[in-house]
């Protein structure tokens, strides 16, 4: 257990890293960018800072920190160190509406990105429905009626992969399963943001009921939470976040399992701190990645490759911190 | 028949119910007094922890239960919640929290959705703690605790919670011989001292003679008996007894002190 001090310590820390990070990644990529020709007011650098470098730094900063931060309650609610946003059928709820875009609307980003939306909620609503109607507020029935649903999109998803033209639309398809910020603009992020925020600061308030999921139904519920209500309520706030950042990204695996196991092992606490925390190593993860998605190679590589040759050593290094001082 | 038994502190009227069609318990009735404790005695199976539930509210049932006059059927949940504190045979709290963050959740009932926990709060929890002889482990990690450790945690969140009606599912079941004497004998201290009574599901008749000044009886769901400690001879409660463990016989000794206490003979196989 941390206290308050070394809590706000280890905020700051994982923060100046973050910030480090933003800096170096605004300078990263194609096209050599220096803070003289900034300086100088050259129209060509300010051009690429502020379409291409700026955007892309900002939406990794944020959907890592959604992802992060929803990992969390996932995690909490489900009572489950392996729960992910897909255990309910978030992603792949996501992808078929990708898919579905990809190969029957009109070929532009912005469909793709509301329809991938609509999936992924479609997807934990109709999770959420069936859980309901099953019985109560069984978890076990939550958690299964996820799994039934997160099959089912996978299956329209192979449906249409099928439908789809292998030489362009199949390709798209494949490309937005593995995740990519190379297409984010200075437009798209406007409703990231309101979406994530306002799903963050929901969570926030109710945080404390949050935890309170952690224990036992009938425990919950004689400490006053309505259970069933509550858990709907925070999972589709954390849907939310985990959508409105996907649904324009793609797919970004492992960031929203591993964020939340390192905060903890970090601070060995799941209170408040701890779940901004994880929000914030997440902005770390995917930030890193994504400088090396595109400064690896003269190419774009797909950002879920670094997100996991990133984040597996990490949380491993945790592990064997954590046995060395137990043991 | 409202208000008939006005003066009870607790009382169950014909409680009836189960999962779907299969029948866990059949019309049981019985009454709770103010500032004792009650156990509900059984073999494994025969709907103690149904028993509780329905008494929580916490599953749908026949019949009606009365907590200080008031009907408890038909209140909301957050109503209940401050009336009645449940204290469950295992924690089901997987995650690493401070003690005190345990202790705190028993405001949560009376605490509004925006509200956070004061400095009064925190207080009290301390206090809590110290009341049942653990406030030095008032920062520890709630996940690092012995199970032991964990029901003091539990009862002192049961002291913040203030409520009127204690339901303990099999608290002693993971606790060792000298945990389970100090548990339940805090426990009674609790409920001796405050507005309060506790109805408690115990496997260990010993223990409930112990420290319960009644016990309820249940067989396949029915209610086939119940012995008032202080009023029933010996031999009432060994025919009581015999219905759900066979052979065994009660007898009567002194401590050293000279404290008198009813000891649990097994008699072998039939």
């Amino acid at each position: 257990m941390t206290d308050k001090k070394s809590i706000g310590k280890i905020i700051f820390i994982i923060s100046v890293i973050l910030i480090s990070e933003f800096v170096i990644s605004l300078f990263i990529g194609q096209y050599p960018l220096e803070i003289r020709n900034l300086l100088s007011g050259d129209r060509q650098s300010w051009r690429v800072f502020m379409t291409l470098r700026l955007p892309r730094t900002c939406m990794a900063v944020m959907g890592g920190f959604g992802l992060g931060a929803a990992g969390m309650v996932y995690q909490t609610v489900f009572r489950n160190p392996l729960a992910s946003p897909d255990i309910i059928g978030v992603a792949s709820g996501a992808s078929a509406g990708a898919a579905f875009a990809i190969l029957f609307l009109p070929a532009s980003a912005f469909f793709v990105t509301l329809s991938a939306f609509a999936g992924s909620v479609i997807a934990v609503v109709t999770a959420l429905v069936l859980a309901s109607a099953a019985s109560g507020n069984d978890k076990t029935s939550m958690v299964l009626s996820g799994i039934a649903v997160h099959a089912l999109a996978q299956t329209a998803l192979m449906a249409l992969k099928i439908t789809a033209d292998p030489e362009k639309q199949l390709a798209s398809i494949e490309y937005w399963i593995m995740g990519s910020l190379n297409a984010i603009t200075i437009k798209k992020l406007p409703s990231v943001a309101v979406v994530l925020s306002v799903s963050l600061v929901a969570v926030f308030i109710l945080y404390r009921q949050v935890l309170l999921l952690s224990a036992d139904e009938e425990e919950a519920a004689l400490l006053g939470v309505s259970v069933g209500k509550m858990r709907a309520a925070v999972l589709l706030l954390a849907t939310l976040m985990v959508s409105s950042v996907i649904s324009v990204t793609g797919l970004i695996s492992f960031v929203g399992l591993l964020a939340p196991h390192s905060a903890r092992l970090i601070t060995r606490d799941n209170r408040m701190p701890t779940f901004v925390c994880s929000g914030i190593i997440g902005a770390c993860i995917l930030t890193a990645a994504d400088m090396f998605a595109r400064g690896v190679f003269s190419g774009e590589l797909p950002l879920s490759i670094f997100t996991s040759l990133l984040g597996a050593p990490f949380l491993l290094y945790l592990l064997m911190r954590k046995d060395g001082k137990n043991g | 028949m409202e208000k008939m038994d006005n003066e009870k502190f607790f009382y169950a009227e014909n409680i009836s119910g189960g999962y779907g069609k299969n029948k866990v318990i059949d019309d049981i009735s019985f009454s709770l007094n103010k500032n004792s404790l009650t156990a509900v005695i059984g073999a494994n199976g025969c709907g103690k922890t149904t028993l509780l539930k329905f008494i929580a509210n916490l599953l749908k049932h026949e019949g009606s239960c009365y907590l200080k006059g008031e009907r408890l059927e038909g209140l909301s949940g957050r109503r209940i919640s401050q009336m009645i504190s449940y204290i469950p045979q295992k924690s089901g709290i997987s995650i690493s929290l401070p003690v005190r963050e345990i202790v705190l959740m028993g405001f949560n009932p009376v605490l509004k959705m925006l509200e956070r926990p004061n400095k009064k709060h925190f207080a009290a929890a301390q206090n809590a703690l110290e009341t049942v002889g653990i406030g030095e482990l008032y920062d520890r990690d709630f996940l690092t605790l012995s199970e032991g450790q964990k029901q003091l945690v539990f009862l002192a969140r049961t002291l913040v919670e203030d409520s009127s009606l204690l339901l303990l599912d099999e608290p002693d079941s993971a606790l060792d011989f000298k945990n389970r004497y100090h548990i339940l004998s805090i426990l009674k201290d609790m409920v001796e001292k405050g507005d309060r009574a506790g109805l408690l599901c115990l496997h260990d008749p010993a223990l409930a003679l112990e420290f319960c000044t009644q016990l309820i009886l249940i067989k396949g769901g029915k209610c086939i008996d119940v012995i008032d400690k202080n009023k029933d001879s010996l031999e009432k409660m060994n025919e009581a007894f015999k219905n759900i463990y066979d052979r065994i016989s009660l007898s009567k000794c002194t401590d050293s002190k000279g404290k008198e206490h009813i000891a649990v003979l097994w008699e072998g196989k039939a």
